[in-house]
Parts: C-alpha cells; structure tokens; sequence
C-alpha cells in the first residue's frame, strides 16, 4: 500500500516537473520566433503618450547609491514639468535622508519624505504606499535605489499604457556589477534567462509578465482600486500582477526600458535575497491561486501560466522531495515505470525551475544578448540549481512555520548596497 | 548487459571523469581568463567600464583584480598598437 502511495506521488510530481520542462521549452521557441519575425509591432510600438508620472524611490539606508540614481533622475529625457520624483527615507539611520534632501531642494521635480522609526521601518510596500499618498502622477514608475537607468526609460515604460486594458508594465533590470565575481556572473546569467527569454515570452504569448516592482510601473488609478500595496506581504509586486490581472488588466513587458541594478555579491547575501523572494513569491501563491483558477477576467491559458508561475518556487523542493522517492522506489522495488521516470528526472532537475532560469533558457538569452562567452558559464547554473534547492525548501518550511505558530514577517529584510556598481560607470 | 566487468568499470572510470571535464572545463576557462565579464553596454551616453577601446577595457578589469601594476598600463598599450592584428 505504502508502496503503491509513493508511487503515484512520484508520478505525479514528475509529471509536474514535465510541465515545467515544456513551459520553458514553449517560451525558448516563442523568443527566437519571435526575434527572427521582425515585422511583428508591439500594440502599442508607436504610441505617442505623454501622462504625468509620479517615480517612487523607496530607500532604507542607501547613501552609497541614493546619491547617483537622484542625479540620474535630474537627466532624464521625460519633460520636467509631466514628472513628479518622491524619495521616501524609510527609517534610515545613514545619510540617505540628507541626501535625498539636497536633492529636493535643488530640483522642483524631486520631492523627500522621510519616515522615522515610529511611523517608518515596516518594509518596503509599507514605504511605497507612503509614497503613493503623495504621488499625483497618472502612471507611477518605481525603482530601487540602486538602479541606474537608461535616461529615456520613462518614455518606453509609459508607451504601454496608451493600451487602457494594460495595468503594469516592466522594464528589463541589467547587472551593473557582472564581473566582480563568480556570484555576480551567474546573477548575471539568471537575470539574462529570467528576462531575455521569460517575460519576453509571456509577454508575446498573451500570458503574464511578471510586475518586478522596480524597473516598472503602474496605473494609479487601479492601484486606488486595491487601496495600496498589501503591506502584509514580502513580495508585493507579485501581489499586485495577480490583482491587476484579477481585475482584468493586463501586465505587459517592455523589453527596450533597460536599467542597471548592482546584484548581490556574495552567497550569503544571494542566500538572502532569494529566501525572501521565495517566501513571498509562496505567501501570493497560497493568497491566489484559487482567485486565479475562479476568475472569469482570465482566460484558459492566463490560469495556466498563472498557476504555473505561482508555484514556481515550489518546483525546486518538488524536484528534490521527487528525487528522494524515486530513490526509495529503486531500493524498495524496482519497476519498469520508475526506471523510464529516472531518464526524465534528470532533464527535470535541470528544466523545472521557472524564474530561476533553466540552461536552455539561459543559454538563449545569453546568444540573444550577443554573449556568446558568457553562454560558457552555463554548465554551473547547476550548482546554482542546487542552492535554490536548498532555499526553497528553507522558504517552504518557514511559510509553513509562520503559518503555524502565526509568526509575523520580518520588515525591511533588504539587500545591502554599497556601491559597487560606482566603480563601472564614468561619465 | 555489458558482457564484460572490466569494459563496464573502465567506461565508469574514465567516462565520468571525461564528462566532468567537458562539462567544466569551459566555464573554468571563462572564469580564469574572462574574455566577456560585461556588463552589457544599454545606454550611449556614459562609459561602462570602458574607457577606450574593447581591448584596453579588458585589461583594466584583469588589473583591477590581480592588482597589475597601473604604470605597465602605457607602455603595454603601444605595444599592442604597433603589432599587426591576426584576426581572420
């Protein structure tokens, strides 16, 4: 009987990890399909749009980067007049605050706020809502302080909502910092698959891009309709793909609103940064994957690449706890239906990992990109793999932990900037 | 059924450590000696980590970190341009 269980859930989660596998494959062949069609306009490739807009620049103790993403923003191609920037100073105990006041008493444009330890420090959706009261802007465009964008970025981001059915729009985030060392490099890598291939993918397939909060923004209107950020949850630009979509609009991807961002440097901070977002990316999954599968604002196949996306941090611990009954079925009993299953475990292991970018996804990224030499770093994505194995799990336990023993989440657990970007870039 | 053990352990033996290599040896090839460590140029209107030709960018990012001496730096450069290029 035991036997029997442990079979069927071995099935099962194989036959899920299949899925992924051709998720990935489906979305490789769209990007270079689409790549070699280029005739094909974007539905809103031309628009001429000019709404105001309202930046929102969250910062928790980010003097070293505050400094140069404000003087970026003074050089920025998007009329002066039509732009509202407000830096909000989170309970900073460095000199962000300063700084981000020696700004907006310079420029008109640019507005400080800052938040002490009482009213402040509660994270960053609670910071962006702050933010959100004062914006005036008809489209708010977000980004972290360590970005460093392109200076007509604004222009190819609020294109997309000249489409009055698209609710968020997401640009592409650039590794400034890719050679400092091998974490960065395979950063690198990942964000190449993730965006290059990914969102591009769903977003010429009518799915759902994914709204990354930073490098992106959204309509205000809609978000006065959902009354702010959830501030309970860790990731709250997932939270709100999946209520804009639940609304019925949609999540578009702007490929050319390219951004440099500086990417976690070491395993630790890596170890870090992707506990968080799994664990997030978990809280939104349990929050809607049942508004996902009810909704009549979604089609058959926006549920299925819903769903699928919701539960692409499970896929790691899947994969691992699959492995694991496979090799108990080899010891217990070996069959000839599990012995085929092993030839698709392996594939699986290395195909099932949604955002984290499979090798095949990566590798076309990186050729699309024109890093051919970079495509040589692929082969240790595999040790990558196997780290995010461990995250996930450790993501999956405290969620179920927190759910359990009603933990609260911890606040503004964000990576820590230094700078290391400064270095790369000279004017 | 590999008929003979010997074969089986020998292809084990060597296959395996054959694959290792293949699979690694490029990526610790890119790693020691990195032809392409970015980052990626998207924006004209600033230098990213270059501040001259392809060529000299590479070398100041080997100098910065093996700590190469930075007055070499001049004396390499006329080198390189008065030598003949041998690409195809």
């Amino acid at each position: 009987m035991i036997l029997i269980i442990i079979e069927v859930l071995f099935l099962l989660s194989t036959i899920a990890m299949i899925i992924y596998l051709i998720r990935h494959y489906v979305f490789t062949f769209a990007v270079l399909r689409k790549t070699k069609n280029t005739n094909k306009t974007n539905r809103v490739a031309e628009a001429e749009w000019e709404p105001t807009v309202s930046i929102l620049i969250p910062a928790h103790d980010e003097e070293h980067v505050i400094g140069r993403l404000l003087q970026r923003m003074t050089e920025l191609t998007y009329p002066h007049h039509k732009m509202q920037v407000i830096v909000i100073d989170d309970a900073s105990s460095d000199r962000t605050g300063q700084i981000a006041q020696e700004f907006a008493m310079q420029y008109t444009f640019i507005e400080a706020l800052s938040r002490d330890k009482a009213t402040g420090g509660k994270g960053k959706a609670s910071a962006m809502n702050a933010g959100l009261k004062r914006a005036t802007g008809e489209i708010v465009v977000c980004f972290d302080a360590d970005y460093y964008p392109q200076k007509d970025i604004v222009e190819k981001l609020v294109r997309g909502f000249a489409d009055p059915t698209v609710g968020a729009v997401q640009g592409r985030p650039v590794v400034l910092n890719e050679s400092q060392n091998i974490v960065t490099r395979l950063v690198t890598l990942e964000r190449i698959g993730g965006f290059r291939v990914d969102q591009e993918a769903r977003d010429s397939l009518g799915l759902i891009p994914q709204f990354g909060g930073t490098v992106g923004g959204f309509r205000r209107s809609a978000m006065e309709k959902l009354g702010g950020f959830d501030e309970s949850m860790l990731t709250e630009d997932t939270d709100l793909t999946f209520h804009l979509c639940l609304l019925g609009f949609k999540i578009s991807y702007a490929g050319d609103a390219e951004c440099y961002e500086e990417a976690v440097c070491t395993w630790k901070a890596y170890w870090r940064q992707r506990h968080r977002w799994a664990r997030g990316h978990m809280q939104v999954c349990f929050k809607h994957e049942f508004n996902v599968l009810r909704s009549n604002k979604l089609n058959v196949k926006e549920k299925i690449d819903g769903l699928l996306l919701l539960h692409v941090y499970f896929m790691p611990v899947l994969a691992m706890f699959s492995f694991f009954l496979g090799a108990s079925l080899i010891l217990l009993e070996p069959s000839p239906l599990v012995y085929a299953f092993w030839l698709f475990v392996p594939v699986s292991l290395y195909s099932s990992v949604g955002n984290f970018a499979p090798f095949f996804e990566v590798g076309i990224g990186a050729y699309l990109d024109g890093r051919t030499r970079l495509q040589w770093l692929v082969p240790l994505l595999a040790f990558l793999y196997l780290y995010n194995v461990a995250i996930c799990t450790k993501a999956f336990l405290d969620i179920c932990g927190a759910k359990i023993l009603g933990k609260k989440q911890e606040d503004w657990s964000k990576t820590q900037h230094f700078g290391d970007g400064n270095r790369y870039i000279a004017k | 059924m590999i008929p003979n053990l010997i074969s089986a352990i020998l292809l084990i033996v060597l296959g395996i450590p054959a694959l290792i290599i293949a699979v690694f040896l490029p990526p610790l090839l890119e790693l020691r000696r990195p032809r392409d460590s970015g980052p990626r140029i998207i924006m004209d209107d600033l230098h990213v980590g270059i501040v001259g030709p392809l060529s000299v960018a590479t070398i100041i990012n080997i100098e910065e970190e093996h700590r190469f001496d930075r007055s070499l730096l001049p004396r390499l450069l006329k080198v390189i341009e008065v030598l003949p290029s041998l690409e195809v």
